[in-house]
């Protein structure tokens, strides 16, 4: 009993409890859908349904089942998504150093950084699409934008955060450039480079999707627009939406594991 | 004063002089001259504003004064921190806390190229010396203020610096603690055989500890006396309830000018 | 020679930039950026015939400048409120309002795309009226994406009290309404400013991606996307560049609204 009640307390247990709040709440409208609507798997179809769809073996398309399809699919978008994300991460971490290393860069970076911040870079898909001219590539390149602001940010804010007396021990150790960067800049900057990598990995994912959109072709994005044509039954369309909602995440979850794997330190806790 | 054969450090007629942002000049420091002998334990007590950290950032060679000459065993400040004699403690612990306690006081023998192997015996010795061998591999994080002080001074030492440089080490800790870390860091002096500069605004620590207290006084910052402290070695916890003590405390306290 | 070297400083972080901006746009209205990006005129216009359309379509640009414009503040007030009730839920009942706060989150990882198609469903017997539905489902979307920035903020504003506060407020014998008035209600204030900053901006992108999903064809974002598919793309850059000012005036205005509040706040 005593244990029981430590469960209760514990905030997974109130998480789960939400969880399920939100998915009887989602029944209780399916159910009134269903009996209100004439097409309620457009509208609200029951969550069993959705699953139900998942395992099923019917062929939606050509000899594909649906789940076949949206994992085929995902595979297409995803990929890009993840080359784009990876690009971001890297010439986000390279300006926020060389703007570290260099008070010019920094001058000539800052306000410009500050302004990406402001523009609503995403409703530019379409025309990074045309620049390109190829949908692989405007994936790439827009998970990339959308990555590289928030890393290049907060791991200029993690090396701006060091502490003065920590410069100043480096100063009386007669430490090199490389050597401060290395054993003290970088480590020094990682959890704060983690925040920009969490909230650049849903951004990429979102990204990389609404391109699909925009053209035919394979991707995550591409189905979802058929499925909401009607081209295939409906619930393509539901797994993809939940697919994505997990996959967005599953993104930021897999980035906090990272940080709690490459930062043993965060683990301890003074007690 | 003079070039003593046993001068460690020599101040003559040391001048600081900041401009602010709004372009007025502010006297930090005027005309200091002192001479501290190697092996020697002393304290710069006074109220803030009074010039004491400036006086340690210019032996540090962390800020160049305005005016006046300074010599480290002969050489310059900038000579002295290259070849890595100076080991400095700062009121915060300043710890790496990604890094374990052992490797935080191997970091500056890391900078330094020291062998691999060498790196972890000299700074476990270091921990044997602040009593923390056991936290070797706990994260600064798990250890209470006194100990992460503690792991400072190991690290401050490791690189076996000759002078080792205190601003305020003790004053975020509580009197427990700090009483503690006096007997402790005597201790290690008396061990180790470094010149200590010890900035404090507690001049009763600053008595306890050391064998002159350099009194400043602020607007402008000066060094207004310097009062020797001939209590016997080593010190105890007693001394401090002797007359004797409490006579050196007043004397310092009524050396001090117009606060 | 020190003050030289201060105003030399503040000179090039001025000049700096500038220049690097001016020496773009030449490259730009010059024809060297085309060639770099390996592109031609038409579909990257020069910044004067962007502009020239800009004002040549200052109508039909301005009412669809004011759709967006009206789907994001609308969304983002409501979102926001919503988010703020929902971190003072969180703060009464800690127990049971943490896991929904953990559960809103997780709302913040949810790419739009999956979200906008799903919520126009949803609205579909609202109105009659397709302007209506559509505008009805952007304010949705938008609100469901400013919510949870909002909340978590919120509730880290109205707990993370100065030390002592709290106890100083017990020793007044002060009601829990007091306590939320004159503590943890100022008290969340920066924490609002700090969710805006994330929201704002958000708030724009997701009008602008949702207004693609749309029955009704409104909104800036919906035009840029409608005249890439016509092949317009200078008429589609003008809308761009609408929609890069809409973005860095309203974070502006948050900017300028910040700065007052917190003025207010240290005069006190």
């Amino acid at each position: 009993m005593e244990k029981l009640k430590k469960l209760a307390n514990t905030k997974y247990f109130m998480t789960i409890m939400w969880i399920l709040i939100l998915v009887a709440l989602w029944e209780v409208f399916a159910i009134i859908v269903s009996h209100t609507k004439r097409t309620p798997e457009n509208i609200l179809p029951h969550l069993s349904g959705i699953i139900e769809s998942v395992f099923s073996r019917r062929t939606v398309n050509g000899d594909q089942t649906a789940v076949k399809m949206v994992m085929v699919n995902a595979a297409a978008t995803l990929s890009r998504a993840g080359i784009g994300y990876v690009v971001g991460i890297v010439s986000g971490f390279a300006l926020a150093l060389l703007m570290s290393l260099w008070k010019p860069i920094e001058k000539i970076a800052f306000p410009y950084l500050m302004l990406i911040q402001m523009i609503p870079i995403l409703g530019m898909a379409p025309i990074i699409n045309a620049l390109t001219g190829d949908i692989n590539k405007s994936r790439i390149v827009i998970a990339a934008i959308l990555t590289f602001y928030p890393v290049a940010t907060n791991t200029l804010a993690g090396f701006k955060s060091v502490q003065k007396e920590k410069h100043e021990l480096m100063y009386s150790y007669a430490a090199g450039k490389i050597r401060i960067y290395t054993k003290m800049m970088i480590p020094s900057c990682i959890p704060y480079f983690f925040t920009g990598l969490k909230i650049s990995a849903p951004m990429a994912i979102t990204a990389s999707i609404l391109v699909d959109t925009l053209q035919g072709g394979i991707g995550l994005g591409c189905l979802l627009s058929q499925a909401l044509k009607g081209a295939m039954t409906r619930y393509v369309f539901w797994q993809i939406v939940f697919f994505s909602a997990i996959i967005g995440i599953l993104s930021f979850s897999i980035m906090g594991l990272l940080e709690y794997i490459i930062c043993p330190y965060k683990r301890t806790q003074k007690n | 004063m003079g070039e003593n054969k046993n001068t460690e450090i020599m101040l003559k007629d040391i001048g600081m002089i900041y401009r602010t942002n709004d372009n007025k000049d502010v006297t930090a420091l005027t005309s200091v001259n002192l001479d501290i002998q190697k092996g020697e334990f002393v304290s710069l007590v006074g109220p803030s504003g009074c010039g004491k950290t400036t006086l340690l950032r210019i032996i540090a060679d962390l800020i160049t004064p305005t005016s006046g000459e300074i010599k480290i065993a002969g050489e310059t400040p900038r000579e002295a921190r290259l070849k890595r004699r100076y080991g400095i403690v700062f009121q915060g612990a300043v710890l790496y806390e990604w890094r374990t306690v052992l490797k935080n006081i191997m970091l500056p023998l890391e900078i330094m190229n020291v062998p691999k192997d060498e790196q972890e015996e000299r700074a476990m010795k270091m921990l044997e010396l602040v009593g923390l061998t056991e936290f070797a591999n706990h994260y600064p994080n798990q250890l209470s203020g006194g100990m992460q002080q503690r792991v400072g001074i190991a690290r401050a030492l490791a690189i076996q610096p000759e002078i080792l440089l205190m601003d305020e080490p003790f004053s975020a800790l509580d009197e427990f603690t700090r009483e503690k870390l006096h007997v402790d860091l005597l201790k290690i002096w008396r061990k180790t055989n470094k010149t200590i500069i010890f900035v404090t605004h507690n001049i009763s620590e600053s008595v306890f500890l050391s064998d002159k207290v350099c009194v400043l006084s602020p607007h402008p910052g000066r060094l207004s006396a310097v009062v020797d402290i001939n209590l016997a070695r080593p010190r105890t916890m007693e001394m401090k309830t002797t007359q004797e003590f409490t006579n050196l405390v007043a004397k310092v306290r009524n050396s001090f000018e117009g606060v | 020679m020190i003050k030289k070297r201060i105003s030399v400083d503040s000179a090039t972080s001025v000049v700096y930039p500038l220049a690097f901006g001016i020496i773009i746009v030449l490259m730009w209205q010059s024809g060297m950026l085309h060639k770099i990006l390996k592109t031609d005129e038409y579909i990257l216009p020069y910044p004067t015939r962007i502009f020239q359309i800009i004002s040549e379509n200052s109508d039909k640009i301005s009412q669809n400048a004011a759709s967006s414009v009206f789907v994001t503040v609308t969304g983002l007030v409501l979102g926001s409120i919503l988010g703020y009730l929902a971190a003072i839920g969180a703060t009464v009942s800690p127990r049971f309002g943490k896991g929904g706060l953990t559960v809103i989150s997780a709302f913040n990882a949810i790419p739009i795309v999956a979200m906008a198609p799903v919520i126009m469903n949803w609205t579909k017997d609202i109105s009659s009226k397709a302007e209506i539905r559509s505008t009805v489902a952007k304010i949705i979307v938008v609100t469901l994406m400013c919510m949870a920035s909002m909340s978590i903020n919120a509730h880290r504003g109205l707990n993370e009290l100065k030390p002592f506060s709290l106890d100083l407020m017990k020793s007044y014998a002060a009601d829990k309404k007091t306590v939320f008035l004159k503590l943890r209600l100022p008290n969340s204030i920066p924490y609002v400013f700090t969710a805006l900053k994330v929201s704002v901006p958000a708030s724009v992108i997701t009008a602008l991606v949702s207004e693609y999903f749309a029955e009704y064809r409104a909104g800036v974002g919906r035009q840029i996307r409608e005249n890439i598919l016509i092949a317009q793309y200078a008429t589609a850059w003008a809308y761009i560049a609408v929609a890069c000012l809409i973005g860095i005036i309203l974070f502006v205005l948050l900017l300028m609204a910040e700065s007052i509040f917190l003025r207010k706040r240290r005069s006190h």
